[in-house]
């Protein structure tokens, strides 16, 4: 049986049999019949709910004369993407900023529920952040589309043609690229952070490590951010019309 | 230049003996520490490096005009980040090849 923690092992013990099932119906076969149910899966699902109970409560709690502090805290997210949009994307943002805030939040809550004890990073498993990557890569490459149409392949094809076929493989290349540098500097980072802690936690095991864990804190945000930041990025590169 | 001839003398011998050492132990795996640390430690020198140029002329810049805050600020963490990710890449290489 591998290492479970105490939310998965809660979750396995409920649904491990319909979660097989799932499981041998698209033929795939889980290591541990009795965990299908990993840890990083299992932390998702925690941030998902986290999240979910957030914006209802948002939602539920929404007032003009008497905001709370919760719908500041919303408003506060809210004006701080839009900040960072209007100023990368420009002209047009308004459309992104549901995926980018929701992209946003998830990552950053997944990175800091690994500072709590008991819980573990879900983007410390490479699994994770390629799938974020995924996602981001398909929306901006959706939204490039939607925004230039068939002229959207004019951004692989470079300023002449007859450099074009060259062009074209090395653009299709950098795209890809992207994926794998959103995804492995997020893992990365995270993984890193949470193997510095252990290493200090064995070195000494009273006080010193408090320092890195505080360093683990401000890289769980900044990662969120850069994450962010980078996604607005590709995403004004593929709406701009001016190619 | 004798001090250059010297220099590269030894480089040459140790070249020569570096081969000898690991056939003399008999472990193939026993230079994976000493590469994963000194790789690691290459990485992160230039990373530093880097990260220390691109913030030191981001504070210059920012001195010389500090209405440009915003703008500089998002190129700074963009540089530092994708900096920093080719530093991963190694940590990320590292540690698929060292088990």
């Amino acid at each position: 049986m591998p290492n479970q923690l105490l939310f998965t092992r809660v979750l396995n013990h409920a649904f491990a049999g319909p979660v097989d099932k799932l499981l041998a119906a698209v033929h795939v076969t889980p290591a541990y019949a009795q965990a299908p149910i990993t840890n990083p899966v299992a932390m998702e699902l925690l941030v998902f709910a986290l999240l979910i109970a957030y914006f209802l409560i948002v939602r539920a709690s929404l007032s003009v004369e008497t905001p709370n502090g919760v719908q500041h805290l919303a408003e506060m997210t809210h004006e701080f993407i839009s900040e960072q949009g209007e100023s990368i994307i420009g002209h047009g943002y308004e459309k992104f900023t549901g995926f980018v805030t929701a992209l946003g939040l998830f990552i950053l809550l997944c990175n800091l529920v690994g500072l709590v004890p008991g819980l573990e990073s879900p983007t410390a498993a490479i699994s994770v952040p390629l799938g974020l990557a995924l996602v981001t890569f398909f929306y901006y490459q959706y939204q490039g589309i939607k925004a230039n149409g068939a002229g959207y392949i004019k951004q692989f094809l470079g300023p002449v043609w007859w450099l074009s076929p060259l062009l074209f493989i090395i653009e299709i290349i950098s795209h890809v690229a992207r994926v794998l540098s959103l995804s492995v500097r997020l893992y990365g980072n995270m993984f890193a952070g949470d193997l510095l802690t252990l290493v200090f936690f064995s070195l000494i095991p009273v006080g010193i490590p408090l320092i890195f864990l505080g360093l683990h804190l401000g890289v769980a945000v900044i990662q969120a951010y850069v994450f962010v930041l980078l996604t607005m990025v590709y995403l004004s590169l593929a709406v701009s019309h001016d190619h | 230049m004798r001090k250059l001839q010297y220099i590269f003398m030894a480089m040459a011998a140790m070249l020569i003996t570096a081969p000898a050492f690991g056939q003399a132990a008999g472990g193939e795996n026993q230079w994976v520490p000493l590469a994963a640390g000194l790789s690691m430690a290459l990485a992160a020198g230039l990373c530093g490096l880097g990260q220390g140029k691109a913030t030191a002329s981001a504070t210059e810049a920012l001195a010389r005009n500090p209405g440009a805050r915003p703008g500089i600020f998002i190129f700074l963490i963009l540089g530092l980040a994708f900096i920093e990710s080719l530093a991963l890449f190694t940590f990320a290489i590292i540690f698929a090849k060292v088990r």
